[in-house]
Formats: C-alpha cells, sequence, structure tokens
C-alpha cells in the first residue's frame, strides 16, 4: 500500500515531459530586451539630468562672478532696466538649450530603427 | 549532473555579459520543471507571470550566480521569492485550478489543495522533482529540519487523503 502511494505520488507530482515551450523562450526574450530598454533609457535620463544640473550651476555661478565685477556693477546701478533685460535673455537661452536637450532621443531612434 | 551544472554556469557568465542568446538557452532547459513546480503551486496562468518574472530576475542577476549550486536550485529559489511576494500582492493566487482534460489530476489537485504552502513546495520539489531535501531547503529558505518534517506531515495528510479515496 505504501508503495503503490509513494509509486502514484512521485508520478503525479512529476513535471510532465514536454519539448522546450518556444513561444515561452520567446516571450522571456522579448521581457530581457524591454527591461535592457528601459534601464539604458533610465540611465540616459540621469545622466541628461546631471549635464543639466552641472550646466546651470556653471551658468549661475558665472553670472555671480560677472555681476560682482566693480564695472558691471556701476552698470547695473546707471541702467538696471538694460541689465535685467540681458539676464531675462540669458536665462531664456538657456531654457531654450536644456529643452530642445532630449537624453533618450538617439536610443529611441536607435530601437526603432531595428 | 556537475558537467551540466558546468555548462549552465559557463551560459550564465555570459549572460553576465549581456549574452541574451545564452540566456535563451538557459531558459529553454530549465522553463519545463520550475512552469510545472509552479503550475502545480496555484493557478497556471499566473504559474507562467510568476516563470517570466523569476527568469527576468535571473537575468537581471547573472552576475551573482557562482555555481556553488545548481543553476536550477538558483532559479527555483528566485522564483519561489517571487510566488510568495504575487501571495502578498494577491492572497487569491494560493486556489488550485482543476484540469479535467489530464486524468488523474483533480485527485492529486484536491490533494494539494489540501496542503499548506509550505508543505505543497516541499512535497512538489521532494517528491515529484526529485531534489534532495537539503536542496530544497535552501531553495525555499527553510532549515532542513523543518523542511523534513514539513515533507513528512504533506505526506501522511495525502496518504490519508489518498487512503480514504481507494477506501471510499
Amino acid at each position: 500500500m505504501a508503495d503503490e502511494f509513494e509509486d502514484f505520488l512521485s508520478k503525479a507530482l512529476a513535471a510532465p515531459e514536454r519539448q522546450p515551450d518556444r513561444e515561452f523562450v520567446q516571450r522571456v526574450q522579448v521581457q530581457v530586451r524591454l527591461d535592457e530598454h528601459l534601464r539604458a533609457q533610465r540611465s540616459l535620463v540621469w545622466r541628461g539630468l546631471g549635464v543639466q544640473i552641472i550646466g546651470i550651476a556653471a551658468l549661475a555661478i558665472g553670472a555671480l562672478w560677472i555681476l560682482r565685477s566693480p564695472a558691471v556693477s556701476a552698470f547695473a546701478v546707471e541702467s538696471p532696466a538694460i541689465l535685467l533685460l540681458a539676464l531675462l535673455g540669458a536665462f531664456s537661452l538657456v531654457i531654450l538649450l536644456f529643452s530642445s536637450y532630449e537624453p533618450g532621443a538617439d536610443l529611441v531612434k536607435r530601437t526603432s530603427s531595428r | 549532473m556537475a558537467e551540466r551544472n558546468d555548462e549552465d554556469l559557463a551560459l550564465s557568465r555570459r549572460v553576465a555579459v549581456g549574452d541574451s542568446a545564452a540566456f535563451a538557452m538557459l531558459v529553454e532547459k530549465h522553463e519545463r520543471p520550475l512552469r510545472a513546480f509552479l503550475a502545480r503551486m496555484g493557478a497556471a496562468d499566473v504559474a507562467d507571470d510568476i516563470a517570466q518574472e523569476a527568469f527576468l530576475k535571473a537575468w537581471r542577476a547573472a552576475g551573482q550566480y557562482d555555481g556553488s549550486a545548481r543553476y536550477s536550485t538558483w532559479l527555483t529559489s528566485i522564483a519561489w521569492r517571487c510566488r510568495l511576494d504575487e501571495l502578498r500582492r494577491r492572497p487569491r493566487v494560493t486556489e488550485i485550478e482543476m484540469d479535467a482534460a489530464e486524468t488523474g489530476l483533480d485527485e492529486v489537485n484536491d490533494m494539494l489543495a489540501r496542503l499548506s504552502e509550505g508543505e505543497r513546495a516541499s512535497l512538489l520539489l521532494c517528491e515529484g522533482h526529485g531534489w534532495t531535501h537539503s536542496e530544497a531547503a535552501s531553495m525555499l529558505g527553510m532549515p532542513l529540519g523543518t523542511l523534513k518534517s514539513t515533507v513528512a506531515r504533506a505526506k501522511t495528510k495525502c496518504r490519508d487523503l489518498w487512503s480514504g479515496a481507494q477506501n471510499g
């Protein structure tokens, strides 16, 4: 009885014999490719963000350094409106420059052309 | 068996450097027992999702596989953790689907459905898939003694149910 039961149990619980499921393998491959793509895109976004932060910090330091020079300070006192306009112009240029930068654009182009 | 694991280790090392063809070979080799185990643990559709998630995690963590255990042991332990995560997210997946097309499986499914999650997993791995107690304990993250007593308890429960069905 016990042997019969052991026999029944091992047969009933064993993984059924069959050929490898290629469709399943392909599904996993697709998921892996997608995962790789997302990981690459995430790292590009982080890198882009880092570049932008460093760029903005460098510009801010540069602007402060220029504003601290005596000639610019004197000009600011004489014609503050022109200086404000110049600053606004520079700020707009910075915004335009960074908004046109898309960190994942190359990757998307490369993936879609495959 | 050692040769097979050497082959798996070599493939896994290739996977660690991003070789997706090597990974496809590993998936092809190990999907059958892994999916069979997961399907017996819960509903078949969820089982395939969990198997996919386990393979994806194995892909990401390929560099961590050092060959000290069989690749299938390592993979099954990943799948077991995925299964536990799934249970935490959706407790309903413990329900075992009956497959009427497969003769004799209703009785087995009925037996398995009466076991706890740990009992079912221990019994399946040791009695159905032929893993040693220590390998199964490592896969399920259980102390060896606990696993042995869990398997014995599960077998006793199944034997009682089976005897009842034979006599009734």
